[in-house]
């Protein structure tokens, strides 16, 4: 497979009242085509400037980001983006919003063709009773929905998703991530997906690998692969032993120091 | 508080205490009528100006007991009874005062009668006048519109620029607009010209600052979003700039709107010889106070209507929110 996104030892500065801040230091990353990663980190490590960067919204200080070799140079319909909220825009119907992010990325598409598009992929999102509601009487789970039907349904090769289900119910996340990785797989070509969170378990359920970054600057700590078959099933693959020793494994790694220190205090008492 | 929200029940859609005083007003119409106190023409002779009073609250009846039966609210019913019998008190005691025991000044305070039947005459040239007005409103007010909208969302787009427009519409915006009517009077030789660009100058302002500062205040995710949408430059402005800019938009709108109605009587009074104002300063100066009244009941009418025009297509704009 060849490498979709590249990132080649990419630095990010900002200054702040005046003060210097590091938010990534010397991040190398490669995704390949149809992949699905996470970046894994508490918050503040970077992990959204990162995301950022990818979208085109943040130039390097240092380094560069490509896709497809070629280097970012701003936001484009190639890249389809699911932010934690305000995604949609609150004036537009959600059958609109979906709309419009088609017609950003096809110029010139029949109104009709765009209309059965809108409506086949808020089909696929459980939402077609609610396609003319505006996002102020949806809920934010089904905002998202509507968010990820709409970065779909613009074909774009890329998803990049910010925290996507980070402000909805623990219920709802599931629900979500489900019909995210069902919608995924299912697509003719599986699109490369960058996914932030900080939720371990969502990571390891979702994606081909995970990359840890470490807090302030953020660097790349760990780059783990997740080889679990798809398609996967929560049920199946929470119940097994792999999965524990893999998840223990994880969660050791991603709060290495603190572990060591509780370990410690332990053998004192 | 309890029952406004209540069921409709019978007792409650016709057992009201308004209708009571419908005919507490018809019963002071059998009183005999004052004496009055100057000698020659007087208002409290014309017999049949008690006639268009009963008429009128006659008319508010029969909407109220059409309210009463169609009504699907009790608070919608209640909110139009307890407007009717504000009415209804306001003719009982205008008509006492005047028509019945004559202890206001005749000559300045008419009869309800007298000014409803006055209204009716004076039909024809009232909407004269209210066209004429309404007609230098949409001169000054839509040019302003259309000026100060896409001007606001181009200087708001820019920090640096908006900042230092925002400072300056306030300054200039904080002149009361009256001002400028002996300059422009000056400036300008024809009156309906003068009260067009006073009406454009006061509505610009607020519109502009409105616009600049809903760009200004719009909530940067939104922006983000729609730049990875790939959104250009001239679609962005049309299609998310203005859309999320548009509550405080309608907000400086709404301001400009009242300004407007200010600044448009103002003008006419001093310098006009048709609209509104002019209705009223000149039937004032005549001594014609029933007119004057009439003139001055009709302005609240008229702006009222606007406004609650304006009210239902901001509700309408907003529907999203």
């Amino acid at each position: 497979m060849t490498n979709k996104i590249e990132i080649k030892n990419l630095t990010v500065n900002y200054v702040e009242r005046g003060v210097n801040n590091t938010a990534l230091d010397g991040v190398s990353l490669t995704v390949k085509e149809g992949q699905f990663i996470s970046i894994v980190g508490s918050s503040g490590c970077g992990k959204s400037t990162l995301l950022s960067v990818l979208e085109g919204l943040l130039p390097p200080s240092e380094g560069e980001a490509l896709i497809d070799g070629v280097p970012i140079t701003g936001p484009g319909p190639e890249r389809g983006v699911v932010f934690q909220q305000y995604s949609l825009f609150p004036w537009m119907t959600a059958r609109a919003n979906v709309l419009f992010g088609i017609r950003q990325a096809k110029r010139g598409i029949s109104h009709k063709d765009a209309r059965l598009l809108a409506d086949e992929y808020l089909g696929k999102v459980g939402l077609l009773d609610a396609a003319g509601r505006y996002p102020s009487r949806l809920s934010g789970g089904m905002q998202q929905r509507v968010a990820i039907a709409r970065a779909l349904a613009m074909d774009s090769d890329i998803l990049l998703m910010d925290e996507p289900f980070g402000a909805v119910d623990a219920k709802n996340r599931t629900i979500l991530q489900e019909l995210l990785l069902e919608l995924w797989q299912n697509e003719a070509e599986r699109k490369t997906v960058v996914f932030i969170t900080h939720d371990l378990d969502e990571a390891i359920f979702l994606s081909d690998r995970i990359i840890l970054l470490t807090d302030s600057p953020g660097r790349v700590y760990r780059d783990i692969k997740v080889d679990f078959p798809r398609p996967r099933y929560r049920d199946e693959l929470m119940g097994s032993l792999i999965y524990d020793d893999f998840r223990r494994e994880l969660f050791a790694d991603f709060f290495g120091d603190k572990n060591r220190a509780a370990e410690n205090d332990g053998v004192i008492i | 508080m309890s029952t406004f929200n209540a069921e409709l029940t019978p007792k409650r859609r016709f057992l009201r205490v308004v209708h009571l005083l419908f005919l507490a007003f018809l019963a002071i119409q059998a009183l005999a009528p004052a004496y009055s106190k100057i000698r020659g023409k007087t208002d409290l002779l014309v017999a049949d100006a008690p006639l268009y009073a009963i008429i009128f609250i006659a008319a508010i009846e029969l909407a109220l007991i059409l309210v009463s039966i169609f009504a699907k609210k009790n608070s919608a019913l209640t909110l139009f009874a307890d407007l009717a019998s504000v009415v209804y008190i306001l003719f009982i005691a205008w008509t006492l005062a005047t028509a019945k025991f004559n202890v206001l000044r005749e000559q300045l305070f008419p009869p309800p009668g007298i000014i409803l039947r006055q209204a009716v005459q004076d039909a024809r040239p009232l909407l004269g006048h209210i066209s004429a007005s309404l007609l230098l409103i949409v001169k000054g007010y839509f040019l302003a519109a259309i000026i100060a909208i896409p001007a606001g969302l181009a200087f708001g787009s820019s920090e640096r620029f908006g900042t230092a427009a925002t400072m300056v519409s306030k300054f200039i915006g904080s002149i009361p607009p009256v001002v400028y009517i002996p300059y422009g009077i000056a400036l300008l030789p024809a009156f309906k010209t003068v009260s067009a660009m006073v009406i454009f100058l006061a509505s610009f302002w607020p519109i502009l600052g409105g616009t600049m500062s809903g760009v200004m205040l719009i909530d940067k995710p939104i922006i983000n979003s729609a730049r990875v949408l790939g959104v250009p430059k001239i679609s962005m402005l049309w299609h998310v700039t203005l859309h999320a800019a548009l509550p405080q938009i309608l907000l400086g709108a709404q301001q400009a709107l009242t300004v407007s109605f200010i600044l448009l009587t103002s003008a006419e009074m001093i310098a006009a010889k048709s609209g509104l104002g002019f209705y009223v300063k000149n039937y004032s100066d005549l001594g014609n106070y029933t007119r004057t009244i009439v003139g001055v009941l009709v302005i609240g009418v008229v702006i009222s209507l606007v406004f609650f025009a304006f009210n239902k297509l901001q509700k309408f704009l907003l529907r999203w929110k």
